[in-house]
């Protein structure tokens, strides 16, 4: 699958540990794919691992997520991210007046040291806020994280039909089935 | 239940300690079991994967787990060749990893998928998804057999998953992520869920019994014999799968030698009437002492013969047993599921054939059929149906 | 020896037919009530047919006739041909001498199978003696059995099949429910 073998080119030499701590099996496929060139200017500070997109009709925000795994000494900040399919904003999901609501993320997605931070539904996440075009299930999406250091990572994110976290995010257009 | 086990053994090994002619009845009655099966063996079974990669399919070579879910699916008018490349990519992502005992993708009850149990998923293709890419399809419906009675709730379909893993809930969660992630694509048609014996309980080698009480599978090729009979030369293979219903109240009613004579082979041992031994060649020819042959000429066996390897079929069954209705019928049959390289040549020839005369057709009713073409397997890169649908 | 108790088996269930015919008409299994060459006929001219006929209408698909010689070779026939209760084979070459088994294996309509075979022979008989009877008749190669004696093993088997036909029966009545 691209997004796997995207997955192997941007974990480099690091991705086999991060694999094994973030508790993917050792017999994962992106362990054995042939590292592609480079994309990232970063070098191998930043994976995402897992990435998937809410598939959703044009025009009606989704949200992109996955495992942020950062390998190296110290923290990584991402300060936004871009996709050809749809202008892009970092959210979270937060407590007021007793709902979950959503809103930017300040100051971005800080990775801790050797940490990994989880984009998930209901959680933090990458906001699509208006795709220009349906993103349909099984689509692959391309996204660019942009980093404090100024660097980029890109990763490949394939679409999935999910109806799952509905009561906090999105209500209204979550459960839309049309393929 | 290995707990439970533990503490009969315990009791009776106490027992034994207090009074000796006790345990010696124990061991005599068999109920003081050999070692209780350690903690450890067990939890082999929950791990246990089959790879998911390779040029040909998993779940149809391997010897067949405990549990299976059949799923078809109807495709909606419009389906067109690139949704479906998607829908592939998409069920392949998530095959890959919940055969591994990795979550899917998204998946809301990640804690459900790791343990695999030797989960495989098999995707087939029905002659509508053929059509539906502008495809001439490789498969066509079978014909119409004498003995059919089927219903439109278990035939047909455009997409077939077949879901096999050595433990319920793993089918379960597996085929609930499947299915949620088909649902843009396409409607479920019908879902077939069928058992073995669970693992540990038989050697693996050992023949199955069905509902019916036989051997079922004798004359399945093995090993290298699968070869010739399954996989053509691209990896692919076509599977046909039929629910056949068993009239086990009828059934029931037979003397042991009936039902012998049904299938041409001892209910007890497996072995061919013209033999001993559950291996044994069929005699044909052999006469018993009263002048008749010993192999029945209406007997399922003498009937289903095939004898070419290249002519064999792979069958791959699994029982079904519903609950019974007020009268405390059963509703009990058979999933029956054969692999062969080609359905006309192979399969057909063998069903006409018992069709037009086998015994064992007084006791069995196919109530559903399906054909699937089986689409080579794929590498790390790549998803299944690439080769049809890319 | 095998033979002479066949026959004897066959003649008893022929007894037990006629004993049991009127106590329970609805017998629910296929019999043989009738056949030509006869059980135990001494034919001085070879068939070139067999005729068997049954209590009930016979399954083509499930009607299995087979005839052997002495040496348990199955002699080439045409698969029987069945109308309504009688199944009839034709044998493709002439009998030569010698003793045969007709054996038969058919189905009935609540799915038991029933089987059994009886033996005639073709040319003079081995042995000059008269035949008092049909089944004196089959006297085999060592020398004979008396036919009283046959005839009594005959009634005692026929009482016998028809103890086990009503022990099978009354067993096979619907269960409790």
């Amino acid at each position: 699958m691209r997004n796997l073998r995207t997955l192997a080119a941007m974990a480099l030499a690091g991705a086999l540990t991060t694999f094994g701590l973030a508790g993917c099996g050792g017999s994962d496929s992106a362990s054995g794919g042939t590292p592609a060139p480079a994309t990232s200017s970063s070098a191998a500070t930043l994976t995402i691992k897992d990435p998937w997109v809410k598939a959703g009709p044009a025009g009606e925000m989704t949200a992109a997520f996955g495992t942020l795994v950062n390998d190296t000494g110290a923290d990584v900040t991402i300060t936004a991210a871009e996709s050809p399919a749809s202008p892009l904003e970092l959210h979270e999901m937060t407590m007021k007046d007793g709902k979950m609501v959503m809103q930017p993320k300040e100051g971005g997605f800080v990775i801790k040291a050797n940490g990994t931070h989880e984009l998930a539904p209901g959680g933090d996440h990458l906001m699509l806020m208006k795709p220009a075009k349906a993103i349909e299930p099984g689509d692959e999406v391309t996204f660019t994280l942009k980093l404090a250091d100024g660097s980029t990572v890109p990763f490949t994110a394939i679409a999935k039909p999910f109806v799952g976290a509905q009561e906090s995010y999105d209500p209204g257009h979550m459960g839309s089935m049309a393929p | 239940m290995t707990s439970r086990r533990r503490l009969l053994a315990g009791g009776a090994a106490v027992a034994g300690l207090g009074v000796a002619g006790g345990a010696a009845v124990a061991a005599t009655t068999g109920r003081d079991a050999p070692a209780p099966v350690a903690a450890a063996v067990a939890l082999t079974t929950g791990t246990a994967t089959v790879p998911f990669h390779g040029p040909r399919q998993a779940g149809i070579a391997e010897d067949p787990p405990a549990h299976a879910s059949f799923v078809a699916f109807t495709l909606p008018a419009g389906a067109d060749r690139r949704a479906l490349a998607r829908m592939m990519r998409l069920l392949t992502d998530d095959a890959r990893r919940l055969t591994q005992g990795v979550p899917a993708l998204g998946d809301t009850d990640a804690t459900l998928a790791v343990l695999p149990a030797r989960l495989t998923v098999t995707f087939g293709f029905g002659p509508g998804l053929y059509r539906a890419a502008g495809l001439e399809p490789p498969v066509t419906d079978l014909p119409t057999f004498k003995i059919d009675r089927l219903e439109r709730r278990w035939s047909g379909g455009d997409l077939l998953l077949q879901i096999c893993a050595d433990d319920p809930l793993t089918v379960a969660h597996t085929q609930r992520m499947l299915i949620k992630d088909t649902r843009p694509f396409a409607s479920v048609r019908w879902v077939q869920q069928g058992f073995r014996r669970s693992p540990g309980v038989q050697a693996p080698e050992h023949t199955q019994r069905n509902v019916l009480g036989q051997m079922d599978g004798t004359a399945n090729p093995r090993g290298a014999e699968i070869e010739p009979a399954v996989w053509n030369q691209d990896g692919s293979t076509q599977l046909v799968v039929r629910r056949i219903r068993a009239e086990i109240e009828t059934w029931d009613i037979l003397a042991v030698a009936d039902k012998e004579n049904a299938v041409g082979r001892r209910l007890e041992s497996g072995a061919p009437l013209s033999g001993t031994q559950e291996r044994d060649e069929p005699d044909f020819a052999k006469l018993d002492a009263s002048g008749l042959p010993a192999m029945p000429d209406f007997s399922h066996v003498t009937r289903a013969r095939v004898t070419d390897p290249a002519m064999k079929i792979l069958r791959r069954p699994y029982n079904y047993d519903g609950a019974p209705n007020a009268a405390g019928h059963p509703d009990s049959g058979l999933i029956f599921a054969s692999y062969q390289r080609d359905i006309a040549q192979q399969y057909v020839p063998i069903q006409q054939r018992l069709a037009d005369k086998d015994l064992l057709n007084e006791w069995i009713t196919p109530i559903g059929s399906a054909v699937f073409a089986v689409p080579p397997g794929c590498d790390e890169d790549g998803w299944i149906g690439e080769q049809v649908l890319a | 020896m095998t033979r002479s108790r066949s026959v004897a088996v066959i003649v008893a269930a022929v007894a037990a037919v006629a004993v049991l015919a009127p106590a329970a008409p609805a017998s629910a299994h296929a019999q043989l009530l009738s056949s030509v060459p006869a059980a135990g006929a001494a034919l001085p001219e070879a068939p070139s047919v067999v005729t068997l006929r049954f209590s009930e209408d016979l399954n083509p698909e499930f009607t299995t006739v087979v005839l052997s010689n002495a040496a348990q070779q199955r002699i080439p026939a045409a698969p029987p041909v069945v109308a309504a209760a009688t199944a009839t084979v034709s044998v493709d070459g002439p009998l030569t001498a010698g003793a045969y088994t007709v054996a038969y294996r058919v189905v009935s309509k609540d799915g038991h199978t029933v089987q059994g075979s009886y033996g005639f022979t073709v040319g003079p008989p081995p042995s000059a003696a008269a035949a008092p009877s049909a089944v004196a008749a089959v006297s085999n190669d060592s020398g004979g059995i008396p036919a009283g004696l046959l005839i009594s093993l005959a009634v005692l088997g026929a009482a016998l099949i028809a103890a086990a036909a009503y022990f099978a029966t009354s067993g096979r009545r619907p269960k409790r429910t």
